[in-house]
């Protein structure tokens, strides 16, 4: 499968930290998602961009939180995240960014 | 790591060495591990980033660090295994230009190996030791130079007018237009006349006051005044003349001792005396030196690095050159070709150079840190005000240390030497000493 224009909508962006490095070590990467993407198109973006294939995807959406500036109450962007894991002999290099 | 000779001729040495890919990719792994803990990254607690994105972000940095270092390795621990000592900072090119991460690293190392230097036999030098003692004459001349520069001023008789030479004391108010400038005024002002103290035509005016005289001063800043706001202007200074001293010569005695921090006149005697002797001791140090150089570079020979020479030639002609054209400023030159003349006087200094620098490090001479700072310390009195600067600037710039040290261990080693070799004491006058000086210094 060949990557589309809008599979860039969907996926965002890999997240680097510890916890995603821990994911990895079981075949799993994490990226930034569009909060409107449900797990197929997640799925059907990750095997177009990067010619893997796809076991799962988990998603979950971190709320953003209520911040006050200039005395004005306001509210950070809430975050969904997907987990996807790859079938085995699959792997993705984050670093290099989508 | 492999090493393998290419040329071996009289003093020169080419090597080539080979380091291998995973020589290297372990120096970086090494050297990544060792810089870990410290390591911030966003996403990762300090220390807790994952060796592979490490590898990924500073790899190519610390690469270019592993290979300098093992090729710095390479080559002392070459120097070490062979006993060679490079005569300058040994020609290191790289050979595979086209190398890329995973290529073996091949390194061609061309330098000029040191000669071994052969020990010199002291017993067969011979030098004669100059001594003088300090006369009386000598001695008395020292006192009255003394004398006149603790000179006082004794007031005149209330009529008398001033001569050159004399002190005033007087209170002035400048004006320029009328008006009075800042600075331009002082109360109770000890002027020595003709001392060139004030702005010229200043002191030449009151030459011939008297006591309680008032006098209107007329001068003309000079161009190049300090202030440019008073550069060129004509100002009147309003003086008024309080009294007239004249200068009277200190008399010998207790009392100038007593100025001098001497207990008496003979104390005072004495310090002349140690003073004289000491830089008698001196001066006929230098044309021992001078002897022993001379011996010594008559006593041993052997084979000289050719760049070592060179270098030193091009430096004596380029100083020379500059002292024949006091006017040219800069360093921007052609370049000055040494003649027969100046590689002479090159091999011989670079010789008689390498010769202290083996003795020095044979018989364990070394300048102490003691030692080192008092040799800063004389050099930062030259920059009265900016002493901190030099400290600074001498601790942060290992060159400069280098320049201030060498001497300090050039004479040590040249102490060292006279303790061996053999000298035979000539007592001489200081004329004769001053003649011995002076053919030292014609002939360099």
């Amino acid at each position: 499968m060949s990557a589309k224009t809008e599979h860039y909508d969907v996926v965002r962006k890999p997240i680097i930290t510890e916890k995603t490095t821990m994911a990895s070590e079981n075949g799993a990467v994490v990226f930034e998602v569009a909060i409107d993407a449900n797990k197929p198109q997640i799925k059907e973006a990750v095997e177009g961009l990067f010619g893997v294939k796809v076991k799962a995807v988990n998603t979950t959406i971190t709320k953003g939180k209520v911040k006050r500036f200039r005395g004005q109450l306001g509210k950070r962007k809430d975050v969904k995240k997907a987990y996807v894991t790859l079938e085995e002999g699959n792997t993705i290099d984050v670093t290099t960014g989508l | 790591m492999q090493v393998t000779e290419t040329q071996n001729e009289g003093l020169k040495r080419g090597y080539s060495i080979t380091i291998t890919a995973a020589e290297l990719d372990a120096k970086v792994n090494e050297k990544l591990a060792e810089a870990a803990p410290g390591i911030e990254m966003k996403g990762f607690r300090k220390g807790k980033v994952p060796m592979a994105l490490l590898k990924k972000q500073y790899g190519p940095r610390v690469l270019g660090e592993a290979m300098q270092e093992s090729v710095d390795g390479a080559m002392s621990k070459h120097f070490e295994e062979s006993g060679d000592r490079p005569a300058m900072q040994p020609d290191v090119k790289m050979t595979n230009e086209a190398w890329k991460e995973g290529d073996d690293v091949e390194v061609a190392m061309t330098y000029e190996a040191l000669p071994a230097i052969p020990d010199v036999d002291y017993s067969k030098i011979k030098l004669e030791k100059l001594v003088v003692k300090a006369e009386t004459a000598a001695i008395d001349e020292a006192l009255a130079s003394l004398a006149e520069n603790a000179q006082n001023f004794v007031d005149r008789k209330k009529t008398s007018k001033a001569k050159d030479g004399d002190q005033v004391v007087i209170d002035f108010l400048g004006k320029v237009d009328g008006e009075a400038f800042e600075g331009g005024a002082a109360e109770d002002f000890p002027l020595v006349l003709g001392s060139g103290q004030f702005i010229p035509g200043f002191e030449e005016q009151l030459v011939g006051v008297k006591a309680g005289d008032e006098k209107a001063v007329e001068v003309t800043f000079p161009e190049e005044y300090g202030n440019a706001g008073l550069a060129g202007k004509a100002a009147v200074f309003d003086v008024t003349v309080k009294a007239v001293k004249e200068p009277k010569a200190a008399e010998i005695d207790d009392e100038l001792a007593k100025k001098f921090g001497a207990e008496d006149l003979e104390a005072l005697k004495a310090q002349i005396t140690e003073r004289l002797e000491a830089e008698y001791a001196g001066a006929s140090r230098s044309v021992m030196k001078r002897g022993l150089l001379d011996a010594l570079d008559k006593a041993v020979s052997f084979e000289l690095p050719p760049s070592l020479v060179e270098a030193e030639a091009g430096q004596i002609a380029h100083t020379l050159w500059h002292e024949e054209n006091p006017d040219v400023q800069g360093h921007d030159h052609d370049t000055i070709e040494p003649t027969d003349e100046h590689k002479k006087l090159a091999e011989r200094r670079v010789r008689l150079g390498l010769l202290l620098a083996e003795v020095g490090q044979k018989a364990e001479v070394e300048v102490s840190d003691a030692e080192m700072t008092q040799a800063v310390m004389n050099q930062a009195r030259q920059y009265p005000g900016q002493e901190r600067q030099f400290f600074e600037f001498v601790q942060q710039n290992p060159q400069m240390r280098q320049q201030i040290q060498a001497p300090l261990f050039e004479d040590k080693v040249v102490d060292h030497m006279f303790e061996q070799v053999k000298t035979t004491e000539k007592e001489i006058s200081k004329d004769d000493l001053q003649k011995a000086v002076e053919a030292l210094e014609d002939d360099v």
